[in-house]
């Protein structure tokens, strides 16, 4: 028998919401999901929970960015796919990597890439696409 | 986040944390240990047991709120990190930077 994904998706508008909405879902969807291990819940809410905060910080243009979050919980892996209408992003996903240690900015997208798989970026249309795969640990 | 302020020593103080440092949070801890360190605290203890969540953006306001405690003389040691807390101080580096005790009241002796 093979089981399928389980998808738990959130919508965003910012302003007024924030990254507390997405904390708010992850408890949500652990609540549901009670196989998903104490590591990996922490994996993915640190990189959703990033990338979220990446666009709404760099993405959101004068009337705000509105976000669209799917998490896929299968038997063998994560994958979580956020896409928004915000400005496009100017990154290049592979080089990211840990500032001076004195640093106050740009660590976000190297511990993201520490507790995934796979981080990608790509802009369709008008829209951001961040997807990170994780094996299920 | 909650962040509530023990004024320990005559220079020190200690500030116990409980929610998320994040990029919501952020901006008013900077600006607390503005505060503490501007009345004449400048050895700051940030104590994160109940953290259960930190990012970047946290590590960022720890790092700011570390120079502002040495401009001014002191220092800042984090005391009691949550497992999460330890996984992030860890997986950037910041744990070399940052000295971590296990509890507020060994943060506070030995300055």
């Amino acid at each position: 028998m093979t089981a399928s994904a389980a998808e738990h998706t959130l919508a965003l508008s910012c302003p007024p919401d924030d990254v507390s909405a997405v904390h708010e879902f992850l408890a949500g969807v652990w609540q549901d999901e009670p196989s998903v291990s104490v590591e990996d819940r922490m994996a993915l809410e640190l990189a959703i929970v990033e990338l979220t905060s990446n666009v709404i910080e760099h993405g959101t243009r004068p009337d705000g960015v509105t976000c669209r979050l799917r998490l896929e919980i299968g038997a063998d892996r994560f994958s979580a796919l956020l896409s928004d209408d915000g400005v496009a992003a100017t990154v290049d996903t592979e080089a990211a990597q840990l500032p001076d240690g004195l640093a106050e900015s740009g660590r976000g997208l190297a511990l993201v890439r520490m507790v995934v798989d796979d981080l990608r970026y790509e802009r369709i249309a008008d829209e951001n696409r961040w997807t990170v795969l994780r094996a299920r640990h | 986040m909650d962040i509530v302020v023990h004024e320990a020593q005559p220079d020190t103080a200690v500030l116990e944390c409980s929610g998320r440092l994040n990029m919501v949070s952020a901006p008013a801890f900077r600006e607390t240990v503005a505060q503490v360190v501007g009345n004449g605290r400048s050895r700051v203890v940030v104590e994160l047991s109940a953290v259960e969540f930190m990012d970047s953006s946290g590590l960022g306001a720890l790092v700011g709120s570390l120079k502002t405690a040495r401009q001014a003389g002191g220092d800042l040691r984090i005391a009691a990190p949550s497992e999460q807390v330890q996984m992030v101080l860890q997986l950037s580096n910041i744990d070399k930077i940052l000295r971590t005790y296990p509890d507020g009241d060994a943060a506070v002796t030995d300055w």
